[in-house]
């Protein structure tokens, strides 16, 4: 049935088409609107359980013991509250959990600006915890994609065993959609549990889940292994190819818009549907699956265009991997404090493209009292 | 229920005896509680199949490892929401937590006070040596006011935290004291704790010699033991709270037992998580108890006999008792 939904709500959606059956959360602007559903869920559907934690760091621990239990569990947060759960995140990885985290992001740093978007969380995904590890994530930019999107994640979990991450923006999180959610699921493989639950286990060969290093397999399997690099390297590179080779299965991106222009646009969220009026002047490449970076599609086409512009709502993030990637100069337009609108894409456009700083012109600080807004508040 | 004087071994089908000696110093506390947890275990049917151990960062943490149990090894300070979230999940499992006073009452003190605010149906058993010992002796949340240690060489200013008033803050929790020490009581408020069917919290103090003990004036882990045992006194039947160094079993609001520190007399109500495991263990009747307690004797009088190394080894299990006793030329059913 066509419904108007919420990017937030599809979310959710799409983490119950997928098998979800345990949330945890702590409400932050701008991704609340998937706690409420999810309460709302729970209290129809007893099979699904639910928690209101007291603070994002529970919120993360409790979805590990879930899928551990055999949950397929999920979270949602926004960049501060994705901070806290950062820790969690690396345990995760380490031992190879498999759930879902969605961060909605807001402008950053610190609090920052809870109902103005913004995208500054793309290195957060890549380096945010401690020690090395390699991320799967995705970013949709709008309530349908979001929908497909969320599937596809739990799915890139399961198969990788490890916390894949769901980005959206305060835009895609609120933007309502007419989307038919159950035609939409039906053309989506839901991959099954992989992780065996806690007490389901090869008898008499019961398993210690860790942080630290123990040695896996073989006779001294169970014991700690925290001074031998060889069993570190051994699981480090193991996880590494894994996600490696899963991520290369869902290889989302478009390549679209006028493919014959001169000037290629790289932009993701929300951006990419503010800056679609520029479709006739511009080639478009939007990367779905944020991470790992999409560097062998990108070298595929980068060639044929004269310059490349990253456009984002953040300080140049993703403009930094691309850069890396492909060896040439990627020009950045950055849309900060939450002003992500058309004329900042073409004002920015504009500007570095005959020459000119990514930096915008700042006007001075006002010397007259600014007009308060009724609510009180900037 | 009835005390036990005299333990079954079954216990050690609970533990990974394979891979001792544990990582413990010579003398510390955890081994004693491991081995009590495990009995508990053991006499409740809990296996690998339907309890899982959950422990947080620190030597108690460590205990995870040794249990026969499918365990998880959680962040520093996380295993409340890590347990929770396996409880809501899998229901039909116990779920029992390990972990020490820093983890639990410092880093974890938030997750602490929300579990015990939503009654999560889990066993914390916090290993309180009121030091953080792995990182050789800093002060932690239930150190004493005064006790010097490596970050307070001025004594501790502060007020320790009070997890009795933290747990009681619930009508449904129920709050256990107890001491390494008090090994049969100790066991007995672990099963307690277990049974009942909310937020359970044993605060089990316990000595660390190495890491504070020896600073604070103690000669060995058994001057620790030693002053447990003279000081700490079981409260009265009725208590509704515990002075410091009084042990027992406080009980929530409308408990049938309630100030009874363990001595119901009806039979204790079997887990609600754990019936079929209840089924799945063999029933071991009260003449089977005493063959296994005097074959259990005897084996402990023919290891005395033998020479103190060759003790050590059939202890390690690389000698059997029998290969010893006959290269000792002592016949097992001889006269001492």
């Amino acid at each position: 049935m066509r419904k108007l939904t919420q990017g937030n709500e599809a979310v959710f959606r799409g983490a119950v088409a997928a098998g979800a059956n345990y949330f945890a959360g702590y409400p932050i602007s701008p991704s609340t609107e998937i706690l409420n559903v999810a309460s709302g869920w729970a209290a129809e559907h007893p099979e699904f359980r639910f928690l209101q934690a007291e603070d994002e760091i529970a919120s993360a621990n409790a979805i590990i013991g879930a899928s551990l239990a055999g949950a397929k569990s999920f979270t949602a947060t926004s960049g501060p509250g994705f901070s806290l759960m950062q820790e969690a995140v690396g345990y995760a990885q380490k031992v190879g959990v498999p759930c879902v985290f969605v961060d909605v992001q807001r402008v950053g740093p610190a609090t920052g600006m809870p109902t103005m978007p913004g995208q500054g969380d793309i290195m957060q995904v890549r380096y945010g915890s401690t020690g090395d590890y390699s991320p799967i994530a995705f970013y949709p930019n709008g309530a349908e994609e979001a929908f497909r999107v969320t599937i596809e994640a739990f799915n890139a979990a399961e198969e990788s065993l490890s916390p894949v991450v769901v980005l959206s923006d305060t835009f895609v999180g609120h933007l309502n959609e007419v989307i038919d959610l159950d035609e939409l699921a039906a053309g989506i493989q839901v991959v099954p549990r992989t992780l065996v639950p806690l007490g389901k286990h090869e008898a008499g060969r019961p398993r210690f889940f860790a942080g630290v290093l123990m040695y896996e397999h073989g006779p001294n399997a169970g014991e700690p292994a925290t001074a031998d690099a060889d069993e570190y390297l051994r699981q480090f590179y193991d996880a590494k190819h894994r996600h490696a080779e899963v991520a290369r299965r869902y290889a989302l991106y478009e390549h679209g818009w006028n493919r014959d222009a001169k000037v290629l646009i790289i932009c993701y969220g929300i951006v990419s549907r503010v800056a679609s009026p520029l479709s006739a002047d511009y080639a478009l490449f939007r990367p779905i699956r944020i991470h790992p970076l999409l560097a062998e599609e990108l070298r595929a086409i980068s060639d044929r265009y004269q310059q490349i512009v990253c456009i984002e709502a953040n300080d140049g993030q993703y403009a930094d991997m691309v850069e890396l990637a492909l060896r040439r100069e990627v020009k950045r337009v950055p849309l900060l404090g939450g002003r992500i609108s058309l004329e900042a894409v073409r004002d920015g456009l504009d500007r570095v493209l005959s020459g000119g700083p990514s930096e915008p012109p700042i006007p001075p600080a006002p010397t007259e009292p600014v007009e308060r807004s009724p609510l009180g508040v900037g | 229920m009835p005390e036990l004087a005299f333990a079954e071994l079954g216990f050690k089908e609970r533990l990974k005896v394979d891979l001792f000696p544990t990582i413990w110093c010579p003398g510390c506390g955890i081994g004693t509680i491991m081995i009590q947890l495990a009995m508990v275990l053991d006499e409740m049917g809990m296996n690998e199949t339907n309890t899982i151990i959950v422990t947080g960062i620190g030597c108690t943490g460590r205990m995870g490892s040794y249990l026969k149990h499918e365990s998880v090894y959680t962040l520093h300070g996380r295993t409340l929401p890590v347990a929770e979230a396996i409880k809501q999940v899998r229901p039909e499992m116990q779920v029992v937590v390990v972990s020490g006073d820093g983890d639990t009452a410092s880093i974890g003190g938030n997750h602490l006070i929300h579990a015990i605010r939503r009654n999560a149906p889990l066993t914390v058993l916090c290993n309180n040596n009121e030091i953080y010992g792995l990182t050789g002796g800093q002060t932690g949340p239930t150190t004493p006011t005064g006790t010097k240690t490596l970050s307070s060489p001025a004594g501790n200013p502060n007020t320790p935290i009070n997890l009795q008033g933290l747990v009681r803050s619930s009508p449904h929790a129920l709050y256990a004291k107890t001491t390494v020490y008090h090994q049969i009581h100790m066991r007995n408020v672990i099963r307690e704790a277990i049974e009942h069917p909310g937020f359970s919290f044993v605060d089990i103090t316990s000595q660390c010699i190495e890491n504070n003990g020896r600073r604070i004036g103690f000669a060995s882990a058994n001057d620790m033991l030693t002053f447990y045992r003279k000081t700490y006194k079981r409260a009265p039947k009725d208590a509704t709270e515990l002075a410091r160094f009084e042990i027992g079993v406080l009980y929530p609001d409308g408990h049938a037992t309630n100030g009874t520190d363990g001595a119901a007399t009806a039979a204790p109500a079997a887990p609600a998580a754990a019936p079929e495991a209840a089924k799945a263990k063999p029933v071991v009747d009260d003449e089977e108890k005493a063959r296994r307690r005097a074959e259990s004797q005897k084996r402990l009088a023919l290891m005395q006999r033998l020479d103190p190394e060759v003790k050590l080894r059939v202890a390690k299990g690389e000698l059997t008792l029998a290969a010893a006793l006959l290269e000792a030329g002592i016949d097992p059913d001889g006269a001492a």
